[in-house]
């Protein structure tokens, strides 16, 4: 737990240079702050800004950032006294659910009027009071229009364009193993298409498509450079690289998805008010319009900030009313982690089998393409594998427990399996090996 | 203004000052890039081959990341602190970018920092170490550690008066300690400075240390001397970063950033900045022997070193034309040099033989009283500050969404930074002020198109 500063108010300090006079008295405040220590994943971009506005709307309260990967969050709030984290403030659903379970949050001290707690079919605050969505990011296809342009090829409206022959070699896919926003990415389809018709559909894609890991490079980097002509993206990345001059579009697809960030303040939280403060910062008309910087591009979740925000900018609530966003994002929230392993394994690892397998199937006589087509696009498992309690327990615990690793690893292997035999044998079929 | 056309001619200098002009065309050297907007500080090298480009993005990602706490998952990117300023390089490089002092009454300093000292001469030559805060002030301590506490920045108004009656303010920064976590200081050296933008530190690099030695050795007109800082001692080597020059090399400036302002050790610093009197900061874990190892190191000075220098705009706008020959003819480029040649880089071989346009000559000048901050830094007194390069310059305001000058960012606009010069560049700022309204506004639009 962080030790609270004593303020040495009658220290002098005899100060060489010609600038500085230390030891000035402090002012009132001075003598009363108290640290809000909060634990998070943002980035610094996020944090300063939410940290310099904070203290200003909050002179008596001094913000202390625990950074954290989302992994590697639960490990550290574990801790005793819950490393005097007062505020968890990430996004990492599955977290936060498991925060709760382990009685680890408090009731949210804060009212949520204004606040709808979902997106379509969405739910965004946790229906108990324990965390509330403090932003969300939606789902979509990063643009280059010169690109396009230059290939003849449409902007893509949604996901089905995207498996379209004349894009072979134009696309760009995170993959869903490394890159921490993807899982739910490629759960959208899956939701929106169905298991089986959503397994084709990405079969078809990434036989299109090359993949990002976390190398350092961005989808907005590759496609701004002109290195491909369509990323696949979580949105604030490519809005914030829009916001900021790069000459880029962002489609939000009809079949849409968002994620949500949240806040909760933790059961052992060393300085309750602050904690309320930060949370009710965090929620503020003020503090939602900081989402809004060029640097951040994130979605407020109240509603009534996005009517002083810049033209154009996407408004989630306002899709959901036209029927948009109809992503489950607590069915979504449970299995993404499976499911990204399974695309890892049927997809990531032989891309370039798969790849070569869909040029052959391309070609290929009708006969010949409806025996070869199953076997390239069937799912790696089905449905109720992935959506089994027991199986996303494995692949959640997987880096702490030994035996969720082998449950998992055992799974993965399965699949990939299943899906090399069923790649011999479109092989035998379309010819090439 | 004839007096001034005379000592252009006399100095040759009309015509040679912009590298990014041939035969009148703007064109964009392989040092650069042409990009105006927030990420032109952003930008890798156009040459780069693809593990380059895989290698810089990697750098670029331990530039932006958020250090944290040992032990933890991710063992790659622990170690912080146990004393720091802020989480991550990009704190303090917002964009690459400059830093901004505090403007208001309590507020924290994101992206600014007080470098300490007290009397006397450090065992590695350098300045002297504050015994119990050490050389740097470190506002921030991992949980179970206690922080060195707060420093407040209040702006004191300086009115001045230019020959042509407009009346200006400046502001000078006054420190006080509101809270201290180790006890009262005693004498101290303060000195407060801003994060600096990165751009083309690669290209500085790579400018032959007999290049600087001539540089310093050259006549210079109006009083203008310009010295090497020497580092060490067997055998000194030569400043090139920071405000003082008191780092001889990109890759010794990178790891003494992350130890001082981070915390994080390498194998250049492979020990923790606590003192003797910081007992929790000694017995605290570490992410590490060292925790930034030399893959990583390598990445982020291969990020740096290949950050491509924002090519120049406006160049043919007849005021822009205008101001950079009164920033000739006004001495300035005495020390913003607008030309210098990269020397042999062994490291970074594409960074080699360039003909490039940094405007600074890296050497230290006496910047008189008005900008000493009394704090001597190896050969570099108080009152000795190493030119800043000028590129990207014109970019601040779009980068940093503030224009902030100067060390300590007390100038608000480049008129003020002008207006703070003074002991070597007093001459030439005697010029600048003599001039015209509109001739003063010309000057300061040509450095807006760097």
């Amino acid at each position: 737990m962080a030790q609270r500063l004593q303020p040495a108010r009658r220290a002098f300090i005899r100060q060489a240079g010609a600038l500085a006079a230390a030891g000035a008295s402090a002012p009132l405040w001075a003598a009363t702050r108290r640290d809000v220590v909060v634990l998070t994943a943002y980035p610094d971009a996020v944090v300063s800004r939410f940290e310099a506005a904070f203290e200003k709307a909050w002179p008596r309260y001094r913000l202390r950032v625990v950074w954290r990967m989302p992994h590697d969050a639960l490990p550290y709030l574990r801790q005793p006294g819950q490393g005097g984290v007062d505020v968890y403030w990430s996004a990492s659903p599955r977290t936060y659910v498991q925060l709760k379970a382990e009685k680890a949050l408090r009731k949210l001290p804060v009212g949520l009027a204004g606040l709808p707690g979902r997106v379509g079919g969405s739910v965004i605050d946790d229906p108990d009071g324990y965390f509330a969505a403090s932003e969300v990011a939606g789902y979509g296809f990063a643009v280059n229009p010169a690109y396009l342009a230059r290939e003849g090829l449409p902007v893509p409206a949604d996901w089905t364009d995207l498996a379209r022959p004349a894009f072979a070699g134009h696309l760009l896919v995170p993959d869903p193993v490394e890159v921490g926003f993807a899982p739910v990415l490629v759960d959208i389809p899956l939701q929106a298409y169905g298991w089986d018709k959503g397994w084709a559909l990405w079969s078809a894609i990434v036989a299109n498509a090359r993949f990002v890991g976390r190398g350092g490079n961005f989808v907005s980097d590759e496609i701004d450079g002109g290195r491909s002509g369509v990323g696949l993206s979580i949105d604030f990345f490519v809005a914030a690289a829009i916001a900021n001059g790069a000459p880029l579009d962002f489609v939000y697809p009809r079949q849409g998805g968002v994620n949500p960030a949240h806040v909760a303040v933790m059961a052992g939280s060393p300085n309750p008010a602050g904690a309320k403060a930060f949370v009710e910062f965090i929620l503020s008309e003020g503090g939602q319009r900081i989402l809004a910087h060029p640097d951040i591009r994130k979605l407020p979740v109240r509603p009534s900030v996005y009517a002083g925000l810049p033209s154009g900018y996407h408004n989630p609530f306002a899709v959901a009313e036209q029927g948009g966003y109809r992503y489950d994002n607590g069915r979504g929230r449970g299995r993404a982690a499976p499911v990204a392993a399974a695309f890892g394994q049927v997809f990531v690892q032989p891309r370039e089998r798969l790849a070569g397998l869909w040029r052959r199937l391309r070609a290929a006589d009708t006969a010949t393409w409806s025996k070869a087509w199953p076997l390239l696009t069937a799912p790696p498992c089905a449905e109720a594998e992935v959506d089994d309690a027991a199986v996303q327990q494995a692949f959640f615990a997987r880096r702490d427990d030994p035996a969720a690793e082998a449950r998992a690893r055992a799974l993965e292997l399965d699949w990939a399996a299943r899906a090399q035999a069923r790649y011999a044998r479109a092989e035998a079929l379309l010819g090439g090996a | 203004m004839g007096g001034l056309l005379m000592r252009l001619v006399l100095a040759g200098l009309v015509g040679c000052l912009s590298p990014g002009v041939a035969g009148g065309e703007a064109r964009v050297l392989s040092w650069q890039v042409a990009d105006a907007g927030r990420e032109a500080f952003s930008r890798p090298l156009a040459d780069l081959t693809e593990a380059e480009r895989e290698r810089f993005f990697r750098g670029r990602s331990l530039f932006n990341q958020s250090w944290v706490v040992a032990p933890a998952k991710d063992d790659r990117l622990d170690g912080l602190g146990p004393l720091y300023n802020r989480l991550a390089c990009v704190s303090c490089h917002a964009r690459n970018g400059r830093g901004l002092p505090p403007e208001g009454q309590g507020e924290r300093m994101q992206s600014m920092l007080l470098r300490l000292s007290v009397a006397g001469v450090g065992s590695h030559g350098g300045a002297r170490a504050h015994p119990v805060y050490g050389e740097q002030f470190n506002e921030e301590a991992i949980p179970g550690v206690t922080p060195e506490g707060r420093a407040e920045l209040r702006w004191i108004e300086v009115r001045r008066r230019l020959p042509d009656g407009s009346l200006v303010s400046l502001r000078r920064p006054r420190l006080s300690f509101p809270e201290l976590g180790y006890g009262a200081m005693g004498p101290v050296r303060i000195s407060p400075r801003v994060g600096q933008q990165v751009v083309g530190m690669g290209l500085l690099d790579a400018v032959s240390d007999a290049t600087l030695e001539a540089l310093a050795a050259e006549a210079k007109p109006d009083g203008v001397k310009g010295r090497v800082n020497r580092i060490g001692s067997e055998p000194p080597e030569l400043g090139r970063f920071g405000h003082k020059a008191n780092m001889s090399s990109l890759r010794a400036q990178i790891a003494g950033a992350f130890l001082g302002d981070l915390g994080i050790t390498s194998t250049l610093h492979p020990q923790e900045n606590c003192t003797p009197a910081q007992a929790a900061c000694r017995r605290a874990p570490r992410g590490g022997e060292p925790e930034l190892d030399d893959a990583q190191l390598d990445d982020v000075e291969f990020y740096l070193a290949h950050l491509a220098v924002p090519a120049r705009r406006d160049m043919r706008a007849p005021q822009v034309r205008q101001g950079e020959s009164l920033f000739a003819a006004a001495g300035c480029v005495t020390c913003h040099r607008p030309a210098l040649r990269t020397g042999d880089s062994s490291r970074f071989p594409r960074l080699a033989g360039l003909d490039i346009a940094p405007y600074t000559d890296l050497l230290i000048h006496d910047m008189g009283p008005g900008l000493s901050d009394g704090r001597p830094d190896f050969q570099a007194s108080g009152r000795e500050w190493r030119t800043p390069p000028l590129w990207g310059i014109g970019l601040t305001r779009r980068i940093t969404e503030r224009e902030r000058y100067l060390h300590d960012g007390r100038a608000r606009n480049l008129t003020e930074a002008i207006l703070w010069h003074g002991g070597e560049a007093a001459a030439a700022r005697r010029r600048f002020e003599a001039l015209a309204r509109p001739r003063r506004e010309a000057l300061v639009a040509f450095l807006e198109s760097l």
